[in-house]
């Protein structure tokens, strides 16, 4: 081996990131509900067998995005005859309004299910304008 | 906050939007043999050498609401998953999560062992482990 021998740079090909891709791909769009009121937005999403060390919720440049990974407790060589939930990863992203403060956002996983609470910004709750006589 | 997203998994946003499709006509099965696309909970079964597992995916059910029985080769699940209290005022953006009582039934084949059944339920997820019989297991021949 001589001095000049060269290593050759890894992960930065597009072969390294196309296999990043297709490991994303396979994910599962948890079932959602959506709901508002004057306080804020309450978001509650489906995520059975994901601990509370496997779940991931970010929220960045107004973008909520949770992903998470069911732990299955099923352990050593399965062979599978029936699969209806078949990539035990989940992965959902939303756009989340001005109006509401990202940075006061509730999270709860209980049972599987994720409750999130993103409360509406002091200057865009619904106020009450008085009115005065005279 | 915006529903549409086409970032990342374009399979499983397809997947969701024939599940919108679906239930806009009442959600029917496909085909006479096939089960609706939207049963709850969602189950995986695969077996072992030594037992049958089965995992309903149930998530924000009471434990104490799942009833799992084993009957003449049968086993069922049941129960019933609560709705959120509805808040006076508040509006609903999106409503994809089931609620209400639901059962499914699941045929075993014939070397489980109803004597060795267990269950347990663990963040969302419903494990039950059937035992197959001594007999049935696989046995390593040994030639003469």
């Amino acid at each position: 081996m001589t001095d000049n021998t060269q290593v050759a740079p890894q992960g930065t090909n597009e072969v390294a990131r196309k296999n990043e891709d297709a490991v994303r791909r396979a994910t599962v769009t948890p079932a959602v509900d959506i709901v508002e009121d004057s306080h804020g937005i309450t978001l509650w999403a489906d995520l059975p067998g994901v601990s509370r060390e496997k779940l991931d919720v970010k929220v960045h440049d107004a973008r909520l995005t949770i992903e998470a990974e069911a732990e299955l407790p099923v352990q050593g060589a399965v062979r599978v005859h029936h699969a209806e939930l078949r990539a035990p990863r989940f992965a959902r992203a939303f756009t989340v309004s001005d109006d509401f403060d990202t940075t006061k956002i509730d999270a709860n996983l209980t049972n599987g299910v994720l409750r999130l609470t993103i409360p509406r910004r002091e200057e865009a709750r619904p106020r009450r304008v008085e009115v005065r006589a005279g | 906050m915006s529903d549409f997203y086409f970032g990342g998994d374009v399979f499983s946003e397809l997947d969701r939007m024939q599940r919108q499709v679906s239930s806009l006509f009442g959600n029917l099965p496909s085909s006479i043999r096939s089960s609706r696309a939207d049963a709850f909970p969602r189950l995986n079964i695969g077996s072992t050498d030594d037992a049958i597992h089965i995992v309903a995916f149930a998530p924000g059910v009471e434990p104490a609401s799942l009833d799992v029985t084993v009957d003449k080769g049968t086993l069922t699940i049941s129960g019933e998953r609560k709705a959120q209290a509805t808040v006076e005022g508040a509006r609903t953006y999106a409503k994809e999560r089931f609620n209400g009582s639901f059962r499914r039934v699941i045929e075993l084949p014939q070397n489980a062992d109803a004597d060795k059944v267990e269950a347990r339920y663990e963040n969302g997820t419903l494990s039950i482990t059937i035992g197959k019989r001594e007999a049935s297991k696989p046995r390593a021949i040994t030639i003469q």
